[in-house]
């Protein structure tokens, strides 16, 4: 088990207080893909934002790697979801004052694990495995939007982490490109052993995921 | 924590941001080189000014005088007037050797006088000097235009002349002059040195003359008229006010009260050379805050971005920080090189004499310290102005940024 949430209650105050996640107690495996899907306002975004501790204003526990993560510091913070997660989004969001090779660097030269010239290697092993190694010195920019969430997809694998968490990475694409990107998540899953959740209400991608968990405002039905 | 933040990856961000707005970043740095190159070019100026003055006045004038108080007018007027010596000229020369502040002093007999040349005359005063005393006061040489100094004066009818003054009687060194005095009495002059203090208040009036020749064509062998006084410490207004307690039929009066505008003009300038940089620092900061909110206003995404991979509020600062540092460091590094540039150009200016001061261009000071100064003024001001935005950069909140979309 990679992650495990209790009762996790979240609630937002404007325009007036209202609860938007319910009591969501859930366990993720690790090495399996796991889809929340659901309506569109059923909370989808606001797990994951919290799953991927973007968001630590929260009731309930969040354990990470057996970590509570509500014990760690907004710095360590930072460093812990440098090491272990990685996050896709509906909007590929690189950088575009920095190439594509940067861009995937990004991540890991403020990990500071590696020294820059292994850093650029695994970003080319990862611009192979993930079929843009002809961009690699593009600005991020200039790329299709399915080129550019893959993009997306090697910076949040770059560190290694041992889970990826993407919010809607299908949501802005076209069938085919949706199809590229959900197959190159399922195979990080398979042959990379990465815990994956994925956001979205494509039933094509939640009916083939290993685990589908359907929100319903703001509850979790198992 | 800050080793972690001054790293190569976010100095290499910084700089990709900056050369992404090359435009905005070329203003921004200007505006600081202008901030600089203004404030060393007012500074080295009005410094140079204010030197020059000070070294004008301060080595021209002593720094104490000690004269005798005008008697009252007697009703009746009368002839051969007899000018106003000193009293217990001896008490006053032991006090003054007991003092340690003084670094020397010396005796004048000061006449008025009627000078004519062979073109004209004018109405004036004639300061009889003791040569071997009067040496200590003032480095004539240094002042020295033409011919020679206080040596020249061994000749009785030896004259040295302000340069404004000898220029007003139309002579040189080597032309002769007639002295007129008030009792009447006048003697032949020979001009043996013309000198310069710089200052028009100075060399349109000073005249060095021997002063035991002045004694007896006064018929007043023992007249000393005015001790002056040149001191250790400037500042220190002690003696000044022992003086006065001490001496009592005497105007005591200090290179304050003799020099006040010279005094305030120096304030002025210090002012005003801080005010007019502190405003133009002020406006480049301006400049850099605003651009800098600007960018971390577009870039709100990217710094959600950045925080979402790992980097902290630290690592924002210090990104957007690091290129106001670089700003400011450009910035300043190229208004010091432009400010010696025009300060160069207007030392080496021609000016016309003024009715102030006598000088071939414009007194420059070239101290390393005002380039020192006014780059660390430059660096400072601008980061402070990068500070806030930066601030602001680092307080962004990725959840609500990514949602925003
Ligand atoms: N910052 C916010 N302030 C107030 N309400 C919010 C905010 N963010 C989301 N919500 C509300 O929370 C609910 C869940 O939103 P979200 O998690 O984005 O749903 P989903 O991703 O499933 O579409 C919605 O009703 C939405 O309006
Ligand atoms: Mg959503």
């Amino acid at each position: 088990m990679i992650l495990e949430t209790k009762h996790i209650n979240k609630y937002f105050y404007e325009p007036e207080k209202h609860q938007v996640l319910n009591g969501i107690s859930l366990q993720i495996a690790s090495g399996e893909l796991t889809s929340v899907y659901g309506e569109s306002g059923s909370g989808k975004s606001t797990l994951l934002y919290i799953l991927s501790t973007l968001d630590s204003d929260f009731e309930g526990s969040l354990y990470i790697h057996d970590r509570d993560i509500k014990e760690l510091s907004a710095a360590e913070l930072t460093n812990f979801r440098n090491k272990h997660i990685g996050f896709v989004y509906q909007f590929h969001y690189l950088l575009p004052e920095f190439n594509v090779l940067q861009n995937i660097m990004l991540p890991a030269m403020k990990l500071g694990k590696k020294d820059k010239e292994e850093i650029k290697h695994d970003a080319v092993m990862l611009l192979e495995e993930l079929g843009i190694q002809d961009f690699a010195k593009r600005s991020s920019y200039k790329l299709s939007g399915g080129q550019q969430q893959r993009v997306a997809i090697a910076r949040a694998l770059i560190n290694d982490p041992a889970l990826i968490v993407a919010d809607e990475p299908t949501g802005n694409l076209d069938q085919k490109n949706s199809d590229v990107i959900f197959a190159l998540l399922k195979e990080i899953t398979a042959n990379k052993g990465k815990s994956v959740i994925i956001a979205t209400h494509d039933p094509k991608i939640y009916q083939n995921s290993d685990r589908a968990i359907e929100m319903i405002d703001g509850s979790v039905r198992l | 924590m800050s080793k972690q933040v001054i790293n190569s990856t976010n100095i290499f961000i910084a700089f990709q941001y900056l050369l992404a707005r090359k435009k905005q970043s070329l203003l921004a740095t200007i505006g600081v080189m202008l901030g600089v190159t203004t404030f060393i070019v007012m500074i080295n100026f009005m410094t140079g000014v204010n030197d020059f003055l000070d070294d004008a006045v301060f080595n021209g004038s002593p720094d104490i005088i000690i004269s005798a108080k005008q008697k009252k007018l007697s009703s009746k007027p009368i002839f051969g007037v007899r000018i106003n010596s000193l009293e217990k000229v001896k008490n006053i020369d032991h006090l003054l050797s007991k003092e340690n502040n003084i670094q020397s002093f010396a005796h004048q007999v000061i006449s008025p006088a009627i000078l004519v040349s062979e073109s004209k005359q004018l109405p004036g005063s004639i300061n009889g000097v003791f040569p071997s005393s009067e040496k200590e006061m003032v480095d004539l040489k240094r002042r020295l235009i033409e011919g020679k100094g206080f040596e020249s004066l061994t000749e009785e009818n030896a004259i040295l002349l302000g340069i404004s003054l000898a220029k007003k009687l139309q002579v040189s060194v080597g032309d002769h002059l007639k002295m007129i005095l008030p009792n009447g009495k006048s003697m032949h002059l020979k001009i043996t040195g013309v000198f310069s203090f710089g200052i028009t208040t100075i060399d349109n009036v000073r005249t060095y003359f021997p002063a035991k020749t002045l004694q007896n064509l006064l018929g007043q062998n023992d007249a000393i008229t005015h001790v002056h006084i040149k001191l250790k410490d400037r500042d220190d207004v002690g003696l000044k006010t022992e003086l006065s307690q001490q001496i009592g039929a005497a105007t005591i009066e200090d290179w304050k009260d003799a020099n006040k505008t010279i005094v305030i003009g120096n304030k002025v300038r210090d002012i005003l050379t801080w005010s007019v940089s502190f405003a133009l620092l002020l406006v480049a900061g301006f400049g850099m805050y605003n651009i800098l909110n600007i960018t971390v206003i577009h870039k709100r995404k990217d710094i959600a971005v950045l925080k979402t991979i790992g980097y902290s509020a630290a690592d924002i600062i210090f990104v957007f920080l690091m290129q106001s540092a670089i700003i400011g460091l450009l910035g300043a590094l190229f208004g010091a090189g432009l400010g010696y540039l025009i300060s160069y150009m207007i030392s080496a200016t021609p000016l016309d004499t003024s009715d102030f001061i006598i000088v071939d261009t414009y007194p420059i000071n070239f101290k390393l310290v005002y380039y020192v100064l006014g780059i660390v003024f430059g660096i400072l001001t601008t980061m402070l102005a990068g500070y806030f935005p930066s601030k602001k950069a680092s307080k962004v909140d990725p959840v609500t940024i990514i949602r925003g979309i």
